[in-house]
């Protein structure tokens, strides 16, 4: 762990979600051995690793999918903990899954506002499941989130989500995720599945979250994208922390290496 | 040039698809197809085949048989409401009919032992709900696949109506009940409902696109809006017309229609319909959002069972007896389910519409009605549905085949 600290440098703003120590098991697999991870506000970290270095995991813990055997969680340096998604989301911490989950069948604006739809006042002699949808609200509400995103290719929030590109699909998850009060985005491969408008268009979006003061955690095996968005870069190993750089301070090929060898040549030097 | 122009004209059919009122069209040129053969091409082709035939006889599209055909179709197409709620989860229902036959059963076995008529016909309703919601926990949180669960309850089901009716057949002769087929409204009350749905549609319509205007939203195209008030307008007004001229408009198709707006406003414009249809769509979607999609998933079943209950009420009143084979025994399951399927609601889930399922059960209606009348047997009628149904549900698959893949 002392890798990190020392890796990072002075720089390192202030973290906005910090978690330490998170040990996670699945039977008899120590999936996460004590892992440490922070990202600040307006600050895209990206999180990098081979094949079950425990991204995903350690993405899953912060969001509350999975419960962290131990471990602390610190929001703005205040203790806090996670032990549900709905305590993720109060908390403001969303995740896009790479797999998006949106409704095809339903237009953009009901997307956005799934769950959560705004209805009309009164009627309160109705449960709220029967009270009339406020439809002009949502398209509202929607137009918004989506203005916020500058997601300019999309026409109309009354579009279907089946009609609509890789990009603009990714785009409007980001949207539903980040939502009114999200403050911590975390996006899993967002580009993994698009070419390469579509892929600009994304990391558009992403870039967008950061200058809104979001704090973004992306998560991509492609090293292109992340030295174009990240602004520093964590990489896991065997479920442990290898180190964290701020993206000046390093090459693709060293990510690589210590994504795949960790860092060997540098811990036999040092001892 | 020729392939170019087809293309076009899928696309086009697409788009369509994809707006509200335009869901409509396949299943209304569906329906214009089939009265036009019916109402026009069989007389007019009688007439020039027989010279011994005085005058063109329009027997099909006769006030007269109109109004059968509406009464005819009511029950189908109250079911077919239902089955609509389930396709929307991409579940199916097949016990439906079988629900119905029931529920007919118990009210004729309750009228007859003097249990007055209109609590009766609530206890059936009841029953619906129950038989309903049970079939959907079983869906739900046993995790038994709809198909299987509503085929236990068709058999079940069909079984249980032959207990309660061991002779097959039960006359209902309740007032009360028989007066849902039998009381008509007085003509002005027609004109006046009529007038009043059409009112209410412009200004629905019309204050949407107003407060759109106010909040700076894209607009409706205004050929689209009037076009939507005329045609509706047309088409209430027409109907109303027809049915005077004959007799009047029915309680009957009154109350279908009014139950079909609770069932339509809800699956549209609610939280609750919006999560029906986000779970048809995508489970995994609903059930991030926080959407309890399972209790959604009962609920549905619980609206197919109040919906058959109430087409075995409609059944008993309009048959003015409950038998074995209206119900439970018949093809009173397969066509509402094909109305369904015919007025373009998809088995996946996700889309359709429960107005669409009146249509369908329309189109149903109408063709048994036609080769009725033009003294086809039952295997012509059989095989005309299948034929039908198949050429429904391929338009379906080629306009939306577009958006289902990508």
């Amino acid at each position: 762990m002392s890798q990190t600290k020392h890796s990072m440098g002075p720089m390192a703003p202030s973290p906005h979600l910090r978690v330490s120590g998170i040990h996670k098991s699945f039977g008899g697999v120590h999936a996460l051995k004590g892992v440490d991870f922070e990202v600040a506000r307006g600050e895209v970290m990206a999180l990098v690793g081979d094949n079950g270095a425990g991204k995903s995991t350690l993405m899953k813990v912060l969001a509350g999918a999975h419960i962290a055997d131990e471990g602390e969680f610190f929001i703005d340096e205040k203790s806090v903990s996670v032990n549900s998604p709905h305590d993720a989301s109060d908390l403001g911490i969303q995740i896009v899954y790479q797999d998006l989950a949106l409704c095809e069948n339903l237009d953009v604006a009901a997307n956005l506002c799934l769950g959560a739809e705004p209805i009309k006042p009164g009627f309160t002699f109705l449960p709220r499941l029967l009270r009339p949808l406020d439809d002009l609200a949502m398209e509202v509400r929607a137009q918004e989130a989506i203005d916020r995103l500058q997601v300019k290719t999309l026409k109309s929030v009354r579009a279907k989500v089946g009609g609509l590109s890789g990009g603009q699909r990714q785009a409007i998850a980001i949207a539903r995720a980040v939502g009114a009060d999200g403050t911590v985005v975390m996006l899993d491969e967002p580009t993994a599945a698009l070419g390469v408008a579509q892929t600009r268009q994304v990391l558009d979006v992403v870039k967008r979250l950061r200058d809104t003061d979001h704090a973004v955690v992306y998560i991509s095996h492609n090293m292109r994208d992340i030295f174009e968005v990240a602004d520093r870069i964590c990489v896991l190993r065997h479920g442990a922390n290898v180190a964290t750089w701020t993206k000046d301070d390093v090459t693709p090929d060293e990510i690589v290496g210590a994504m795949t060898r960790g860092l060997d040549s540098e811990a036999t030097n040092a001892a | 040039m020729q392939p170019k122009n087809k293309v076009s004209l899928i696309a086009r059919l697409r788009s369509m698809r994809e707006t509200r009122f335009g869901a409509f069209v396949p299943v209304l040129l569906a329906l214009a197809a089939i009265w036009i053969y019916f109402g026009l091409a069989v007389p007019i082709w009688d007439y020039w085949g027989d010279p011994d035939a005085e005058t063109l006889r329009f027997i099909f599209l006769s006030p007269r048989n109109i109004y059968n055909l509406f009464m005819q179709s009511a029950v189908i197409a109250t079911l077919a409401v239902g089955i609509t709620v389930v396709l929307l989860l991409g579940e199916i229902d097949l016990s439906a009919a079988a629900t119905a036959g029931v529920c007919a059963a118990l009210l004729g076995v309750l009228v007859l032992m003097d249990v007055p008529a209109p609590i009766a016909c609530i206890i059936v309703m009841v029953l619906g709900i129950v038989i309903g919601a049970a079939q959907g926990i079983l869906v739900a949180y046993v995790g038994i696949p709809s198909f299987v669960v509503t085929l236990a309850g068709l058999l079940g089901f069909q079984g249980v109506m032959q207990k309660i009716l061991p002779t097959g057949n039960l006359n209902v002769g309740d007032p009360f009940v028989r007066g849902f087929a039998r009381v008509l409204l007085p003509d002005a009350m027609g004109w006046a409902l009529g007038i009043l749905c059409v009112l209410f549609f412009a200004w629905t319509i019309l204050s949407k696109q107003t407060q759109r205007k106010a909040r700076g939203l894209e607009l409706d195209n205004k050929v689209a809006v009037w076009g939507q008030i005329a045609f509706f307008g047309a088409l209430v007004l027409a109907t109303v017309a027809t049915l005077n001229s004959y007799r009047s408009v029915p309680l009957l198709i009154v109350l279908l229609i009014a139950i079909t707006a609770v069932v339509g406003w809800i699956t549209t414009s609610t939280p609750y319909g919006r999560a029906i249809f986000s779970v048809g769509g995508n489970p995994e979607s609903a059930r991030r959002v926080g959407i309890d999609v399972k209790r959604i998933r009962v609920s549905a079943f619980a609206i197919v069972g109040l919906m058959a209950a109430i087409g075995g009420i409609f059944g008993a009143s309009r048959f003015g007896s409950v038998s074995y084979t209206a119900f439970a025994g018949g093809s009173l399951l397969l066509e509402s389910i094909g109305a369904a399927v015919i007025g373009g609601t998809s088995l996946f889930g996700g889309r359709g519409s429960v107005w669409n399922a009146i249509l369908g059960a329309l189109v149903i209606g109408s063709l048994g009605n036609g080769l009725d009348l033009s003294g086809a047997g039952a295997a012509d009628k059989l095989m005309f549905s299948g034929a039908i149904l198949l050429l429904a549900v391929a338009i379906d698959a080629i306009s939306r085949s577009g958006t289902s893949e990508r």
